[in-house]
């Protein structure tokens, strides 16, 4: 068993140290001009259908996030032209450095959280979410100290007991 | 005031309320001492518990948490050098070379007594002010009330981020989620893209799970292995303040008080920058400016005072305006609304009672943070140590169950989870996410008084700009917007510049 974990652990440890040499690098000033300009004319596009125009009305439900998306695209546009500005006349613009390795440990705790909701939503029990949760995270730090799955594991059933008989959440 | 004095003392003084601010103030003191784990992160987490209480205890509660935070975060910042909240940092400088001199108790204590006493002058501040600033707010009527809001998100947006206009884009992101659910003024339901759930509104504490809590799980990350691991020094000093120490720390613990509150009554600005101002003045001032930065006293009680003498001054434009002063004070103003307590005169008069049970409950909670502190502090020591493989899954545990029981149903989850990835691809894109949730605050106040004001003009916008306090708040805007511009070139030019020299 043990040296069953301990090859697992080499192979991640190599893949680990071939994602931590990947970065790859985007202006994000400039990205994220694009994504919110794009999420305002999407939601200007998206308003008649999901805001209904009350007729007669000096300000209707519409008035308020017309006028936000407006504001929101005015400030995009700046940031889109600040960074073209710098562009052309040569000048550094805002950069960010990714790290493939921190990215898809994010995908991993993120597929740890998506699978402890799933878990409690299908099961209708929350504390196999815990249960789950709890060792989905020792097993991601790569825990090998008996003692802290048994903390841990008390303390998962510890918070649901507290939910379920303290404060009468039933899940 | 003294006709509240008497029944609000009646209120507070409750064994249910001691009991509140006690679990407020341990829980807040051990989560601020744990490196990573911030302030707002568990005023969040624990939101959720005080909808099943009342207004008095609920406050009390989330004060202790508040308050306590404070204190806390200096803890970590003495024993291993590491602040357990931002605002700690400044504590950090003279704390940990003090401990390094073997005076690790006496540190403890400086920071304790110091932010007991930064703590209970806000609360004083909060106390007579506040009354006398809601004087002011409610000759405000609805034009002057949305300047008032664009004034608070202006200036946090500006704050917030190192882009301006970015803190302006995730305002009004949050604006445009406040909008979610049921228009308050005409009933129809609005961008619930056909999710029937969502006609209620995106609720603010299941929004903030995601934003600030879940995504912290996310960052995990980027944590290096080492970082997991950190180990509590052992407190073996006799923790004697001596007499000579005690009349150093006098002026400045007096004087950083009052920068703190004053720099908490404005809001967008915090405790960070009130105890880096005040320690830089308490050097400049200091007849031994050479001990900073090698365990200086005055150092530590500078920071420490200046960093808990915020917390009351922010809850100032929070009950008078309904303008938070910071983001955790935004999560303390839906407590309050959930109770049926606007900002306001109202709170001072109608709800007076009240009210001065909260303004006096927050002496309270500074004095039960001395009492905890001096007998508790080397249990907050060990909680430091607490290892992370143990902290992540009930962070995450606490995350969900306090989600779920928001409104008992997993749907909620869902949208803390999807909020966790918006957060995180914001943070990919130095997005600034304390604006959103003010705007998710302030939206619904923002959106009624600009309806309001325009209905009552016919649609004419001058009438943001009829009145004195209109034009006085139109000033403060331009004023902010202007400092805070020039503050952010200064700033980049001189990375510039330190740019080119290395």
């Amino acid at each position: 068993m043990k040296q069953m974990i301990d090859r697992v652990d080499a192979r991640l440890d190599a893949w680990g140290e071939a994602l931590k040499r990947r970065e790859f690098r985007f202006p994000s000033d400039l990205t994220a001009g694009i994504v919110f300009a794009l999420v305002g004319i999407a939601m200007l596009l998206a308003m008649p259908s999901q805001v209904t125009a009350t007729g007669g009305d000096v300000v209707d439900g519409r008035a308020f996030p017309t006028l936000l998306m407006t504001v929101m695209l005015a400030c995009c546009a700046a940031l889109i032209g600040k960074e073209l500005f710098k562009l052309a006349r040569k000048q550094p613009i805002t950069w960010k450095t990714v790290n493939l390795l921190v990215e898809v440990k994010a995908l991993v705790i993120l597929g740890i959280l998506l699978v402890t909701y799933l878990l409690s939503k299908y099961t209708g029990l929350f504390v196999i979410g815990a249960v789950f949760c709890a060792l989905g995270f020792l097993a991601f730090f790569r825990c090998r100290k008996r003692s802290y799955y048994i903390i841990t594991l008390a303390l998962a059933v510890g918070i649901w007991c507290a939910f379920r008989f303290g404060l009468g959440v039933s899940f | 005031m003294l006709e509240f004095i008497g029944p609000a003392s009646g209120l507070l003084f409750t064994l249910e309320n001691i009991f509140w601010i006690n679990i407020g103030v341990f829980i807040g003191s051990v989560f601020a001492a744990i490196p990573g784990l911030t302030v707002i992160l568990c005023v969040i987490l624990f939101l959720p518990f005080t909808y099943q209480m009342t207004a008095i205890p609920g406050m009390m509660f989330l004060l202790g948490i508040y308050c306590a935070g404070g204190y806390g975060g200096s803890v970590s910042a003495i024993l291993i050098n590491t602040p357990g909240t931002p605002h700690a940092a400044a504590t950090m400088m003279d704390g940990h070379p003090l401990s390094k001199q073997g005076r690790t108790k006496a540190a403890l204590k400086i920071a304790l007594y110091a932010s007991t006493f930064g703590g209970i002058f806000s609360a004083l501040m909060l106390l007579f002010l506040g009354p006398q600033v809601a004087r002011v707010a409610a000759q405000l009527g609805t034009a002057e009330y949305f300047m008032v809001c664009l004034f608070g998100l202006t200036i946090i947006a500006g704050v917030s981020g190192k882009s301006m206009i970015k803190g302006i884009i995730s305002a009004c992101i949050g604006l445009l989620l406040s909008c979610v659910g049921t228009d308050p003024m005409t009933g129809y339901d609005r961008l619930t893209f056909g999710v029937g759930r969502l006609y209620m509104g995106l609720d603010l504490a299941v929004c903030l799970i995601g934003l600030f809590a879940l995504v912290e799980i996310l960052a995990k990350a980027e944590l290096k292995p080492d970082a997991l691991h950190l180990d509590a020094k052992k407190m073996e000093d006799n923790g004697v303040i001596t007499k000579e120490e005690y009349k150093r720390m006098a002026r400045p613990v007096l004087l950083s008080s009052l920068i703190g509150s004053l720099v908490g009554i404005i809001p967008g600005t915090g405790a960070s920058e009130a105890s880096w101002f005040s320690y830089n003045t308490a050097k400049n001032m200091s007849k031994h400016p050479e001990e900073f930065g090698h365990g200086s006293v005055e150092g530590i009680a500078a920071a420490e005072s200046a960093n808990n003498a915020v917390t009351g001054a922010t809850l100032i434009p929070l009950l008078t305006l309904g303008i938070p002063g910071d983001g955790t004070v935004a999560i303390m103003l839906s407590a309050l609304m959930i109770n049926g307590l606007n900002p306001g005169l109202s709170l001072f008069t109608s709800d007076g009672d009240i009210m001065y049970a909260i303004m006096l409950g927050l002496i309270l909670v500074n004095l039960f943070m001395l009492l905890q502190g001096k007998f508790l502090t080397k249990l907050f020591a060990k909680v430091v140590s607490i290892p992370q493989e143990i902290l992540t899954p009930i962070i995450v545990i606490f995350c969900f169950a306090g989600a779920y029981s928001v409104n008992k149903n997993y749907f909620d989850v869902s949208v803390a989870l999807v909020f966790a990835v918006i957060a995180w691809v914001l943070r990919k894109l130095d997005m600034p996410a304390v604006p959103i949730l003010l705007g998710m605050v302030l939206g619904n106040m923002t959106e009624t008084n600009f309806r309001r004001a325009l209905l009552i003009s016919d649609g004419s916008p001058s009438i943001f700009f009829s009145s004195i306090y209109c034009i006085i708040f139109l000033v403060l805007i331009v004023v902010a917007v202007g400092a805070i511009v020039r503050g952010k070139l200064k700033e980049r030019q001189a990375a510039q510049t330190a740019g080119k020299e290395h």
